[in-house]
């Protein structure tokens, strides 16, 4: 009798634990003081979904990391507050020479890291020649042993870096020349990126190991303490260079609260100022909500379905159109998206230059899917085996529910006669089995935000199969190739946007993916938080942020 | 069999069948435990004659569309439509087909192997009995649906993973049950008689004993097909029990819970059928047990 009642608790507890666990209010008040109605100054704590990996920036792949190197430390090259447009950071302005394989910094004087240690060359070829694996670097005044790599910097690998720089010299104190081996269009763009940022090398110097957990930059805060899964605590940088505008806020805390809804109630409770990737479907609640606000950005990113080009099905161009017209991609963005996004096609973001807006997008038709389907030598999908749809276990800024949007394709597919199944597995499996392009995955599901706002960043690190067996999509077309190359090689701009737009056409014709949605980046947030911006590249910048 | 030995009521006139079925018959709860099993096991066999819609079919325009009864509901969607704008009643008839499956083919599991581990343990005793035994009782000392999940991380999830990795967290109970019932009967005049025209091991175990140990094993299967349903809506709650699309009320449960605050229907309805299929097995195995068991006889 007693297992009997049991078992029955259990049902009951599965229906409503769930419910209890959403339903959760945050009991415990946050050590952390109530924020306070200054001006200036005042605590602005952050709810985010991850914990950091680490804070070296050279090393860290992971945005969650990269968010709180974006507040202690700054690169050579700033991206503006809302764009990709690059603009002086550490360097006030540098040179290019005509050949463009030699690139000449003039940096910012009266600098000094948080630590004391004053800002020069020395530091700048200390920070980005750690990384190479021939490490041929000139020091003005310093002569620094840099210590060996303690795992490989993955950007500056997966970037091909050791291709492109040849050598770093620091010519005087405040200048540095970088020597390139190839000619590299999006080089500058990438010199803004993270993982270029500037640490202090004594800081570095004093314990190699333990920097990641104790970094020290230039930047607008300094790093306070970090309690793992838990918070890291900021404070302001009062000797910050820049006197024109903050930092202002006197301390920055970044919680982590997993779990979407409980941070979100968090939010709502007061506890927390900012509130990272909600629900989708809590948006509605947060607009209905007095105290709240919110901010939003069209994503510099693509969410994109593609094919296992290693098995001779895909590789029948009449098969990848027959999926193209069969899938109702705006209904996905309505209701999955819920609104958050646009439908994409191009797999570029329509903000970013070499955007062809000439290319007609695929309608959704079933009628033309089932065309090219017996076209493709499977009419009515009767011979056809049931195929996989490989979906995303995890919501990513470019795709909210991997699984729903997934369960919604396989059933598009029926109604033109292709059986489908889905496939999931954990995230980290999912993106090391995709990798080898197994026999049992026909469609995959993936996606990718944008790192400095360069076409370069998208076409040919996603798509451009020849360039690497390490590329996702492997995706092999001479043309394609080719024009990749050439963009690479060109400086001027325009021609570039050209040279791109010509690529997405050939992408488009080829139908290499499926361009499913851009996604709009949304976050809730406390009305007395001001100034907070999102950015494409999906970094969080707190310096010109207060409280009211 | 057993009872058959020690109930000296009525030995002449009555077959014992009829006077359990009649126990069976008298005992109420048992009665409505099994109308709910029917009714389940009915709606499972003719699930594509009673669905209204197809229950993989997302019209995505109609996601979250309230039942019936309330004020936006339509005939269209009796019970609403969850996050997909699939048709949950359809969901739910189709998931009792996949939970019918699931709880006889992991009972089996159970069942197959649990009876012969339990029966050779316990005819032949001694040492391989005890390597056996501690083996169960490891597998025992495990919380079941852990063991269940650490067998899920090996194999990969899916539904037939899931049933293999229930049916193997099954095995120990049942093997413990035909031991027990084994050794009891190991003594008896019977199987001594067996021995003694020189049967084999495998004739005495199969033909004489086992069949004499069928009164456990019917109650315990019984209370086995409800923790199996349990079972596998756990590991489809937390995803590694049948994947999307597949209709599980399990998973349909997890899919539901981010909706809980605007749309109580999604994940409100196939709990409560969880709960009457668990509850239906439940009742009968109860009222099997006081039938069957001698022991708890007025």
């Amino acid at each position: 009798m007693i297992r009997k009642v049991g078992l029955i608790l259990c049902g009951l507890i599965l229906m409503f634990a769930v419910t209890a666990c959403e339903k959760k209010e945050p009991e415990k008040k946050t050590e952390e003081p109530a924020p306070t109605a200054t001006k200036e100054g005042g605590t602005l704590v952050f709810g985010r979904g991850g914990d950091s990996v680490g804070l070296d920036p050279a090393y860290e792949t992971d945005g969650n990391s990269f968010m709180i190197c974006d507040n202690i430390y700054e690169a050579l090259i700033f991206y503006q507050d809302e764009s990709t447009a690059l603009e002086p950071g550490l360097a006030e302005s540098w040179d290019i020479s005509p050949d463009g394989k030699t690139y000449t910094f003039y940096l910012r004087k009266g600098v000094k890291f948080h630590d004391g240690t004053p800002f020069n060359a020395d530091a700048v070829v200390f920070s980005i020649g750690r990384m190479m694996k021939e490490r041929k670097l000139k020091f003005f005044s310093m002569e620094w042993d840099v210590p060996p790599q303690e795992r490989p910097p993955e950007y500056w690998v997966s970037m091909e870096m050791d291709d492109t720089v040849d050598s770093i010299e620091a010519v005087d104190d405040y200048t540095v020349v970088f020597k390139l081996k190839r000619v590299d269009a999006p080089f500058l763009a990438n010199m803004g990126m993270d993982f270029a940022d500037i640490i202090s090398p004594t800081a570095f110097m004093n314990n190699p190991k333990e920097f990641l957990r104790n970094p020290v930059g230039t930047g607008p805060f300094k790093f306070v303490e970090w309690v793992k899964d838990d918070k890291i605590v900021l404070e302001k940088n009062e000797n910050y260079w820049d006197t024109s505008g903050g930092p202002y806020l006197d301390k920055l805390i970044f919680r982590t609260i997993p779990e979407n809804s409980v941070r979100f109630l968090e939010l709502k409770a007061g506890n927390i100022h900012i509130c990272q990737f909600p629900n989708p479907a809590d948006i509605p609640l947060a607009k209905e909500d007095p105290n709240l606000k919110l901010v939003s950005q069209p994503g510099m990113n693509i969410g994109y379905l593609s094919f296992n080009y290693t098995k001779s099905l895909w590789q029948n161009i009449h098969m990848r159109r027959a999926i193209a017209f069969a899938i109702n991609r705006q209904a996905i963005v309505d209701n999955i998206y819920q609104g958050m996004g646009q439908v994409a096609k191009n797999p570029i973001p329509p903000t970013m230059w070499g955007y062809n807006d000439k290319i007609e997008d695929f309608p959704y038709d079933p009628e033309k899917a089932k065309l090219e389907l017996a076209e493709g030598g499977y009419p009515g999908g009767a011979d056809l085996p049931e195929i996989t749809l490989w979906s995303m276990p995890v919501p990513r800024p470019y795709n909210p529910e991997g699984l729903k949007v997934g369960v919604a394709m396989i059933s598009d597919l029926a109604k033109v006669g292709i059986r489908a199944k889905i496939v999931s597995y954990d995230w980290g499996t999912y993106l090391k089995r995709q990798r080898e392009q197994p026999k049992d995955m026909d469609l995959f599901q993936l996606g990718w935000t944008g790192d400095n706002g360069d076409p370069d960043n998208f076409l040919a690190v996603l798509f451009d199969g020849l360039a690497s067996p390490a590329i996702r999509t492997q995706w092999k077309n001479e043309e394609y190739h080719k024009l990749m190359l050439e963009g690479k090689q060109t400086i001027d701009q325009a021609k570039r946007a050209e040279i791109y737009m010509r690529a997405l056409q050939v992408f488009h014709d080829e139908v290499a993916a499926i361009c499913v949605a851009h996604s709009t980046v949304i976050w809730p947030m406390r009305n007395n938080v001001m100034n907070f911006k999102l950015h494409p590249t999906a970094s969080v910048r707190m310096k010109n942020v207060r409280l009211e | 069999m057993t009872f058959l030995l020690t109930n000296k009521k009525n030995p002449e006139d009555r077959h014992p069948f009829v006077d359990q079925l009649e126990q069976l018959w008298r005992n109420k709860t048992a009665v409505a435990g099994m109308v709910v099993i029917a009714l389940f096991v009915l709606t499972a066999l003719l699930a594509p004659f009673l669905s209204p819609h197809d229950p993989v079919d997302a019209a995505l325009y109609d996601q979250l569309k309230p039942p019936i009864w309330t004020k936006a509901g339509s005939t269209n969607n009796l019970l609403g439509t969850d996050d997909l704008g699939r048709d949950i009643l359809s969901r739910l008839i189709y998931g009792a087909r996949v939970s019918l499956l699931v709880a006889v083919v992991t009972v089996g599991i159970g069942v197959l192997f649990g009876s012969l581990l339990g029966a050779v343990s316990g005819y032949y005793k001694g040492f391989l009995d005890t390597i056996i035994m501690r083996f169960m009782d490891i597998l025992l000392a495990f919380p079941h649906i852990l063991l269940a999940i650490v067998i899920m991380a090996y194999m990969g999830p899916g539904l037939r993973n899931a049933m293999i990795a229930i049916g193997i967290v099954y095995i120990p109970r049942f093997a413990r049950i035909i031991r027990a019932s084994v050794l009891e009967e190991h003594e008896k005049d019977y199987v001594i008689a067996s021995k003694a025209i020189g049967a084999k091991d495998w004739r005495i175990i199969f033909a004489a004993i086992l069949p004499n140990c069928l009164a456990p094993l019917i109650v315990q299967t019984t209370l086995g097909f409800a923790s199996a349903i349990l079972d596998a809506a756990a590991l489809g709650f937390l995803g590694l029990g049948a994947q999307p699309p597949t209709p599980e009320w399990g998973a349909m449960i997890a899919m539901g819970r981010s909706h809980i605050l605007r749309a109580w229907w999604v994940m409100t309805f196939p709990g409560i059928a969880i709960l009457l299929a668990v509850l239906g097995f439940n009742l009968f195995g109860d009222g099997l047990r006081d039938a069957l068991d001698p022991r708890l006889r007025d």
